[in-house]
C-alpha cells in the first residue's frame, strides 16, 4: 500500500515491534516496509509474515536511509524485521558526528 | 552516598560567612561518609566577589545589558568540590587551581560574551511555548534536519522555530524532541531541598578511605567538557589518564578551541580505536580490563551496542570504578534523553532561579552543567578509588546542578531577591573586569598518538 511520507509521521511493522518516524521524505507517495510487509499506521492493524529476506533487525535510535538519503527514518522501537522501500533495502545512517561543543 | 536529604545548613541572609565553600566542600564529603585527616581550605572571600572576578558575572545577562549576579553560590559550590577533591586526595597538587575560574575558561578562551537566551556558545536557546520556556540544543549539523519531523512543519531555523513553538505546549514538544534525539529541555524550577547528586547504580557501599593506594589508571571514554575535566582533574591528582577516541567519531572538541582542548587533554595519552568494527571493540573491551577508573559520558545503550556492559565489567574486575556521566541519569527513560551543558543547566532550574531572583530568564554562564559535573565526578572517582573502587557511579547533568542550585537555597522568592540584591551591591566594576584564563602548558596529544604504545603495553589484540 503505498503511502505519502510526511516528515513527523509515524509507522509501525505490521509483523514485528518496529517503530519509525520519517524524518524526511522524497514527494509522492511511496511503500514503506518492515519485516518485507507494507509498514501500518499507528493506531491501524494488519498482519502478515515476517520474510526471512528482510529480518535482519531495526535498532532504537538508529536512522535508516534509502540510497540517495532523500528518505531517512528514525526508529523509535526496535524490532526483528529490517526496513525497506518497496523491496530495497534501507541502511543504517552514519552516526552522527560528535559537536564541537555545546 | 549523598541519599538521605541534607537539610539546609547556612542561613540564606548570611553574607558575613567566608565559608559558603567550606560547608559545600563538608556536605560532599559528609554525603558519601567520608572523614579524611584534614579538609583542605577554600577560598575566604564572598562567594559574590568569587563570582564577579572568575568572569562568570560578565557572562550572565542580556546583550547590551549590565550583567547579572546569580542568586546562588556556584563559586562556593565549584571551590567546594574542588576542596572535597584535594581533601582526599592530595591538597598540594590542588593549590594553583581556582575552581570558579574553571567554569569561566571556556568562554575566556575562545571570547564568549553573554547573549541572555542565546547560550554563550550560541547552540542553544530559551525559547517561550505557550505555557513556559523551553532550552533547545541544536549542537549538531544533523540537528537541524530533525526540525521538520519535530514540528511537522517546514522548519529550518532559529526564527521558524520560534513561531512554531508559540503556541503548543510544552510537554509534548519535549516528549517528541527526546524521542528524536533531540537536546530539548522544559525550564523547570530548582529544587528546595537537596537532592542526591551522585548514586551508586552497582557494586559497593561507600566505606572508608584506605589511606594510600596506587596511582589508579583512568581510561576516558568521554569527550566535550565534563568528562575530560574531570579527568583532567584525576590526572592533577596523581592519576595515569589514557584517552580513547573512535577513530571515526573522535572527541568534538577538537574542533573546536585549541587552547582549551590542550588545557583539559595535555599530558594525556591519546589512543584511537577504531570502533565501528569487531577489532577495534575488541581492544577497547580488553584496554578496560586494565582500567582501575572508567570516565565515560555515552548512553548506555551505544556502549551495550557494542557490547561494552559496565555492570558486567563491574563483576569482572571488583577494584573497578566506572563513572557513567549522562544528562539525566542512568534510568529508563532518561537514559535516552540527551543533555549538553546548557540545556541542561535550565532544566535544573538554573533560569527559573534567576529569574526568581529578579534577573531574567537568561543563561547562567557557558554550559555551566559541564564543569560544575566534571568537578563533581572528578571527587566522585577519586573517592570511590580511594574506597576500594567496585562501583558503578551515575552523575548526571542535571542531578550536580540540581544540587548545586539547592545548596543554601532561600525557601522564598522574597528571600531570593533580597540575597540577589545584597549580593549584587556587594561587587563593583572592577571586580567585573575579565578575567584571566589559564593557560595550557603542553598541547595535548594529537589523536591516536599513544595507540601503538598503549597496544603494545597492555598486550592488545592486532
Amino acid at each position: 500500500m503505498a503511502t505519502a511520507l510526511k516528515p513527523g509521521s509515524r509507522f509501525k511493522s505490521a509483523v514485528c515491534d518496529t517503530q519509525v518516524m520519517v524524518v524526511k521524505a522524497p514527494a509522492g507517495e511511496h511503500e514503506l516496509c518492515c519485516g518485507g510487509v507494507a509498514m501500518l499506521a499507528p493506531t491501524a492493524s494488519g498482519e502478515g509474515a515476517l520474510d526471512a529476506n528482510f529480518a535482519s533487525g531495526t535498532l532504537i535510535g538508529k536512522r535508516y536511509v534509502n540510497e540517495d538519503e532523500s528518505l531517512e527514518l528514525l526508529c523509535t522501537k526496535g524490532g526483528q524485521g529490517s526496513l525497506s522501500l518497496g523491496a530495497t533495502p534501507l541502511d543504517v545512517k552514519q552516526a552522527k558526528q560528535l559537536p564541537s561543543s555545546d | 552516598m549523598a541519599d538521605s536529604g541534607v537539610a539546609p545548613i547556612v542561613d540564606p541572609l548570611d553574607d558575613a560567612a567566608a565559608h559558603w565553600a567550606a560547608r559545600y566542600r563538608d556536605v560532599l564529603l559528609d554525603g558519601l561518609s567520608l572523614s579524611p585527616p584534614s579538609r583542605a581550605a577554600t577560598p575566604a572571600l564572598h562567594p559574590a566577589l568569587r563570582w564577579a572576578r572568575s568572569g562568570m558575572m560578565s557572562l550572565c545577562g542580556d546583550v547590551d545589558r549590565p550583567p547579572q549576579m546569580c542568586a546562588a553560590p556556584l563559586a562556593a559550590v565549584a571551590d567546594g568540590a574542588l576542596a572535597a577533591l584535594a581533601s582526599i586526595a592530595s591538597p598540594s597538587r590542588f593549590a594553583d587551581l581556582d575552581a570558579a575560574a574553571l567554569l569561566a575558561e571556556r568562554a575566556l578562551l575562545t571570547g564568549l560574551r553573554r547573549a541572555g537566551r542565546q547560550s554563550a556558545g550560541g547552540a542553544c536557546r530559551l525559547l517561550t511555548c505557550a505555557d513556559g520556556l523551553i532550552a533547545l540544543s541544536l549542537a549538531r549539523d544533523d540537528d537541524w534536519s530533525l526540525l521538520p519531523a519535530w514540528l511537522e512543519d517546514d522548519v529550518h531555523d532559529w526564527a521558524g522555530v520560534e513561531v512554531a513553538l508559540r503556541r503548543r505546549d510544552r510537554v509534548p514538544l519535549v516528549a517528541r524532541g527526546r524521542e528524536l534525539g533531540l537536546a530539548v529541555a522544559a525550564s523547570e524550577p530548582a529544587p528546595q531541598r537537596i537532592a542526591p547528586w551522585c548514586r551508586i547504580v552497582a557494586g559497593r557501599a561507600w566505606r572508608p578511605l584506605a589511606e594510600t593506594v596506587r596511582a589508579p589508571l583512568v581510561v576516558d571514554l568521554s569527550s566535550l567538557w565534563a568528562g575530560p575535566l574531570s579527568s583532567h582533574l584525576l590526572q592533577r591528582a596523581g592519576a595515569r589518564v589514557i584517552k580513547v577516541e573512535s577513530v571515526t567519531r573522535p572527541d568534538g572538541a577538537r574542533r573546536g578551541s585549541p587552547a582549551f582542548f590542550d588545557l583539559l587533554n595535555a599530558g594525556k595519552q591519546s589512543a584511537a580505536f577504531d570502533l565501528s568494527c569487531p577489532t577495534g571493540r575488541a581492544q577497547l573491551r580488553q584496554l578496560l580490563r586494565h582500567a582501575d577508573i572508567v570516565i565515560e559520558a555515552s548512553r548506555p545503550r551505544a556502549l551495550q551496542q557494542m557490547g561494552i556492559d559496565a555492570e558486567a565489567l563491574l563483576v569482572e574486575q571488583p577494584g573497578l570504578s566506572w563513572i557513567s556521566i549522562s544528562g539525566y541519569g542512568r534510568a529508563w527513560p532518561q537514559a535516552q534523553w540527551i543533555g549538553y551543558g546548557d540545556d541542561a543547566a535550565v532544566a535544573a532550574g538554573a533560569s527559573d532561579l534567576q529569574q526568581r531572583a529578579g534577573g531574567s530568564a537568561i543563561f547562567i554562564g557557558d554550559a555551566l552543567a559541564d564543569p560544575l559535573t566534571g568537578l563533581h565526578a572528578a571527587y566522585a572517582a577519586w573517592a570511590s578509588h580511594l574506597a576500594g573502587g567496585g562501583r558503578l557511579l551515575e552523575l548526571s547533568l542535571v542531578g550536580v546542578v540540581r544540587h548545586a542550585l539547592a545548596f543554601a537555597r532561600p525557601h522564598d522568592d522574597a528571600q531570593l531577591r533580597r540575597r540577589q540584591q545584597r549580593w549584587t551591591a556587594r561587587v563593583s566594576a572592577e571586580d567585573i573586569r575579565t578575567a584571566t584564563p589559564r593557560q595550557a602548558v603542553q598541547a595535548a596529544p594529537v589523536l591516536g598518538a599513544d595507540t601503538a604504545a598503549v597496544m603494545a603495553e597492555f598486550g592488545l589484540p592486532c
